[in-house]
């Protein structure tokens, strides 16, 4: 709560703080240029973008200005700027660029970059987005399972029928993803706090005021109550999980409906599947486990994991598809695509050595298990965070008064 | 002697429905001296083949064709004899109720007053100068000039360059040029010394250099030239002039807010030209190779207080030395601070090609205060697309600074009206950009390039193009005796009767075009091949001593009394419609077109300009019995529509001497009115007629109708 009280006081106040020189940042146009392979300079500032994008806000829209920042190497201004995850990345605006500099994918490398940079270790994000790290990124989570597996003696175990819990004991799953949990949410704290910290930075210092003054101090709650303050921004984290849950914005998207679909069942699958966790986790507790094929819960597992499944498929298919429309794609964004996309069907593949008995599915649940790790463990630091990046911004957007 | 008149009149085209025939053709026969024939379709090959046969068999000496606007089949209904148009068709019948008396009295009317034009009239004998002219004489020699010289010599026509300093003028400061080329993304080798070089290659151009114009007296066709060089005098007659003096750069001294003197490292444009065209830009300050330079677009241009115009060029040279620091250092930043980057046409590709630079930065912004302290100047920015403002630290400011024309008075026109030409609103040399582009106010005299308006050098390069093309077509027009535009191919010309000429100079004073001169007692001397054939001249005429053979006082009074006016008042008044035949007229001729409807009471008269109306004209129809007088023209001002320049001003002007007349005649005042149209307001002209015609309705008949 202490964070929302560094919101500005007075006009004043930011006008000063507002005057010092303006120095752009070469190497910055030079990375955001060569991500989103656009010709960003180009940017004639027509404004096309920001009036076909249908999750723009009316007041100091996007991207229209963020494409000028980026052009001017303004990466202190862009990296503090929450707009940029309010867009959803349809497609909209790159469609109907007049000079063909695709805002989208601008955008789209300014949130990589966002995380790179607020990222707590920040090394771990740079390892993550070059593919030739990938061996070492893949490694950390190998040893470790092979670690616990080995210290526990359990790694030879593997009896007909076959029996996963008999080579990864069930105590030991849980205790070592319920500490794996843990590292993750302390590198989301860690970077969210100095990701807010930039966005309070930033707002101080924009030109762009998202309301007038009166009205931001009216909706902020600055010189309130702790009480309400808290209930103020519990609140807002309340609607903004409503927003993200109903995918409301997203539907707003118009070049790409099928975008908004392959998203929805995607997130949904991952809802239900960790719904579906705590049940296992649950049976395993009281003992009925693994439970059998027909089972409700085990059910909406699988078609949880079809859905996902599908849902991917359509996404990379898109990228392959329409290069540009979209965006352009990295290794940043394939690599959380496609880690996904692997941890799913292993997951098949380990249900479905089981149900036939067949011991390579000992394999495949090793495999599982590493993909596991890569994808929980790095959450912060792969394309993974957007979920949490976007929370939080929509969150400060609301807070600061933005429509 | 009355003339014999072949009188033909068409029935085609709704015109014999609406018309009682009969009643009109016994108009046409009332002289038996006249043939009188009806057709049903006049335009026909064989009917003008007819009235071909009976101009040579019936000796007639004049035809007049009653049926469509005189503005369509010019070329069918040309005869080697004279010949007047009579409207019938826009006119009377598409415009009124058919089968209607009032409609009939229109139509008779319209071709008695054609008979009666015919009377005073005569084929105009033109005026062809004794000695004509080939040669055009080009001043200046700077791009455009040169362009002018050589495209006149490759058709074949001489031309005199005359250039004050060396040939190529600011070309030959240039380091690189804009792009002419396509892909029109890359600079280009300077083409001035190739240009130099190929005029000085070129037969028929005689070139003067470090040479000014002393003199230049008589008119087109036969201008005289008196060009001199130090002590040294060249005498040389011409048909027709381009003028192509370029223009100075706004004086930058007068820029005190953007800091220009205040500090060795704020400099213009064109020393920015010069020191990239000497080597590599360095600030003059310390000769150290800039870090962060600023280009400030419109420097005192679009600027109330010091230029209010856009210059054309300074965006494109921006662009273009924004690359020159570029290339010469590569740690160096541009930033560049416009109120709009305007590269038209195939320039958009070169900004585009400079915004792909990533050290080169662009925004829209109003440029605030500059810190001048120290090395570093620091400049704040307003309302720039980054939002807001915003604050810069540069170490060299250029200034994109605009064109002033240069003065026209170089010229020394041995002209009673002045040495130049005539300005525009902002000084530039030009008579009509959209309809009349390289006309100047004087005939004969073409300008080319920026003293015409501020331009880039693909822009010069056109516009000579242009101008000299109007340079031959006046000397070819000349020695035929035809006027130049508006009224391309009129032989007439005006003639003084000089035994009645009071010298009051009205005429050489009211005349747009400087086409008279005076000598010491003031009498107008004519220059018939300056003149446009406005009538200007002949409408200022206090003693109606000026006419034209085929226009003149005396043919629109027989006009204007051969009306019929009916001696009742109720429901028939009378009203009389000088419109000008350069926009209003064609507007009444769309309105027919759409078959708008408006009174019949009224009688049309084109005349040349408004300011070709007499004013013994308006005492003639008030005499006659008129009830009311309507002055149709263009619309005078700043932003003048009126063909030739100030005929519309010099109505409002004579509208004072009007009053005169109507108050010795004891009328109100509202029996004359003058009504401004452009050419696309055709929908507006029942609404002016009918409005108007009410208004005479409820003053009443005029009291000198039955006397």
């Amino acid at each position: 709560m202490q964070l929302i009280t560094m919101m500005p006081e007075t006009r004043n106040e930011k006008r000063e703080t507002r005057s010092k020189i303006l120095l752009p940042d070469i190497q910055f146009i030079k990375r955001v240029k060569k991500e989103s392979n656009s010709d960003l300079k180009a940017c004639m500032q027509c404004g096309n973008c920001t009036v076909v994008c249908n999750l723009s806000p009316e007041e100091n829209p996007f991207p229209r200005k963020e494409m000028i920042w980026a052009a001017w190497g303004q990466k202190g201004m862009l990296i503090a700027d929450p707009d940029i995850w309010l867009c959803h990345q349809c497609g909209d605006c790159t469609s109907n660029c007049p000079r063909g500099v695709k805002p989208g994918n601008v955008l789209a490398s300014l949130r990589s970059q966002t995380i790179e940079y607020y990222a707590n270790p920040s090394f771990l994000v740079k390892w993550l987005k070059k593919w030739w790290m990938l061996p070492v990124t893949v490694t950390i989570p190998m040893i470790i399972i092979h670690l616990i597996l080995i210290i526990a003696g359990t790694l030879t175990i593997t009896p007909d029928p076959v029996n996963y819990s008999a080579m990864f004991p069930h105590a030991l799953l849980n205790s070592s993803f319920s500490i794996l949990a843990l590292l993750m949410i302390v590198g989301i704290v860690f970077s969210i706090r100095s990701f807010w910290k930039g966005m309070v930075k930033g707002y101080r210092l924009s030109g762009f005021e998202p309301e007038s003054q009166s009205s931001v101090k009216e909706r902020s709650p600055i010189k309130s109550g702790m009480t309400e303050k808290a209930t103020s921004i519990i609140k807002t984290i309340w609607q903004v999980k409503k927003e993200l849950l109903a995918h409301k914005k997203f539907k707003d998207c118009e070049t790409n409906k099928f975008r908004h679909l392959a998203h929805a069942m995607v997130f949904y699958g991952f809802v239900a599947l960790i719904v579906v966790t705590l049940f296992a986790i649950l049976s395993a507790i009281l003992g009925n486990y693994p439970m059998p094929f027909l089972n409700p819960v085990k059910i909406v597992g699988n078609l949880a994991g079809l859905s996902i499944v599908v849902g991917l498929l359509i996404l990379i298919f898109q990228r392959l598809i329409k290069k540009d429309a979209v965006s352009s794609s990295n290794f940043f964004d394939w690599s959380f695509l496609i880690s996904i996309l692997l941890l799913v069907i292993t997951g098949f593949f380990t249900e479905y050595a089981r149900l036939v008995n067949d011991h390579l599915g000992y394999y495949w649940y090793l495999f599982h298990l590493i993909i596991m790790w890569y994808v929980i463990l790095y959450l912060p630091y792969t394309k993974f965070g957007h979920m949490v990046y976007r929370f939080v911004a929509m969150v400060f957007v609301i807070q600061t008064g933005r429509k | 002697m009355e003339k014999k008149l072949g009188i033909y009149i068409c029935s085609g085209c709704e015109i014999g429905k609406s018309i009682d025939m009969a009643a009109l053709e016994k108009v046409g026969s009332v002289s038996g001296e006249h043939l009188c024939r009806t057709h049903a379709k006049l335009c026909l090959a064989e009917s003008v083949q007819n009235i071909q046969e009976d101009i040579k068999k019936e000796h007639l000496e004049g035809v007049i064709v009653a049926a469509c606007s005189p503005r369509f089949f010019t070329k069918e209904f040309s005869f080697n004899q004279l010949t007047e148009r009579v409207n019938l068709r826009e006119l009377v019948a598409w415009s009124h109720e058919a089968k209607d008396a009032d409609t009939n009295m229109l139509a008779e009317d319209s071709l008695r007053m054609g008979l009666a034009k015919m009377k005073s009239i005569l084929s105009p004998t033109p005026f062809i100068p004794d000695q004509s002219s080939s040669e055009i004489l080009v001043i200046g020699g700077g791009i455009s000039g040169i362009t002018a010289s050589i495209e006149a010599a490759k058709a074949g026509y001489k031309t005199i360059l005359v250039e004050k300093n060396k040939l190529g003028g600011w070309s030959n400061h240039l380091h690189k040029q804009l792009p002419m080329h396509p892909p029109f993304d890359y600079l280009e080798k300077p083409l001035i010394s190739q240009k130099i070089h190929d005029v000085k290659t070129q037969e028929k151009v005689e070139i003067h250099e470090n040479s000014s114009i002393k003199e230049i007296s008589g008119q087109p066709g036969e201008f005289r030239v008196v060009i001199k060089q130090e002590e040294k005098e060249t005498k040389r007659k011409v048909a027709s002039v381009v003028l192509a003096t370029g223009w100075n750069p706004y004086d930058a001294e007068k820029l005190t807010e953007f800091g220009y003197g205040q500090n060795p490292n704020i400099i213009t444009n064109l020393d920015f030209e010069k020191m990239a065209k000497a080597g590599p830009v360095l600030k003059p300050s310390d000769g150290e190779v800039p870090k962060q330079v600023l280009f400030i677009q419109c420097a005192g241009s679009r600027d109330k207080n010091h230029l209010p115009y856009c210059s054309n060029y300074c965006c494109g040279t921006s662009l273009k030395q924004a690359l020159y620091i570029r290339e010469s250092s590569k740690e160096t930043s541009v930033f560049i601070v416009y109120k709009d980057i305007r590269t038209a046409g195939k320039l958009e590709a070169f900004y585009e090609k400079v915004q792909h630079d990533d050290q080169v930065f662009m925004t829209k912004g109003e440029i605030g205060q500059l810190n001048l302290q120290g090395d570093r100047i620091l400049v704040d920015v307003h309302q720039t697309l980054l939002g807001d403002n915003i604050q810069l630290e540069v170490d060299l400011i250029v200034l994109a600074i605009g064109m002033t024309p240069q003065n026209t008075e170089d010229l020394n026109l041995k002209y009673r009206l002045g040495k130049g030409l005539p300005e525009l609103k902002y000084e530039f040399a030009d008579s009509h950009f959209i309809c009349f582009p390289y006309e100047s106010r004087r005939t004969g005299i073409y300008a080319a390039g920026s003293v015409r308006s501020p331009m880039d050098i693909s822009s010069s390069m056109e516009d000579a193009c242009g101008a000299m093309l109007k340079a031959i077509q006046c000397a070819e027009a000349t020695k035929r005796g035809e006027a130049v535009h508006p009224r391309s191919g009129d032989l007439s010309h005006p003639e003084i009767y000089f035994s009645r000429c009071t010298d009051c100079k009205r005429c050489t004073e009211e005349c747009p075009f400087g086409t008279y001169d005076e000598n010491e007692k003031g009498t107008p001397i004519p220059n018939p091949s300056r003149c446009r054939r406005c009538g200007i001249c002949m409408g200022a005429c206090p003693e109606r001593v000026i006419s034209f053979e085929d226009f003149n006082v005396n043919a629109i009074s027989e006009m204007i009394k051969a009306v019929e006016i009916p001696d009742e008042f109720e429901e028939k008044p009378r009203i009389l419609a000088f419109v000008c035949e350069n926009d209003a007229y064609p507007a009444f001729d769309m309105a027919g077109q759409k078959r708008l409807k408006y009174s019949p009471h009224v009688r049309i008269i084109p005349v040349r300009c408004l300011g070709s109306v007499n004013n013994i004209w308006i005492s003639d129809a008030l005499s006659k019995g008129f009830d009311g007088i309507l002055q149709i023209g263009c619309k005078p001002g700043d932003d003048y529509q009126c063909h030739f320049i100030n005929g519309s001003d010099l109505t409002e002007k004579r509208g004072e001497n009007i009053q005169e007349v109507l108050e010795k005649m004891m009328l109100e005042n509202e029996r004359i009115k003058t009504v401004f149209v452009e050419i696309n307001e055709y929908d507006k002209i029942p609404r002016i007629i009918d409005d108007y015609v009410e208004e005479i309705e409820l003053i009443g008949p005029n009291p000198f109708k039955d006397m």
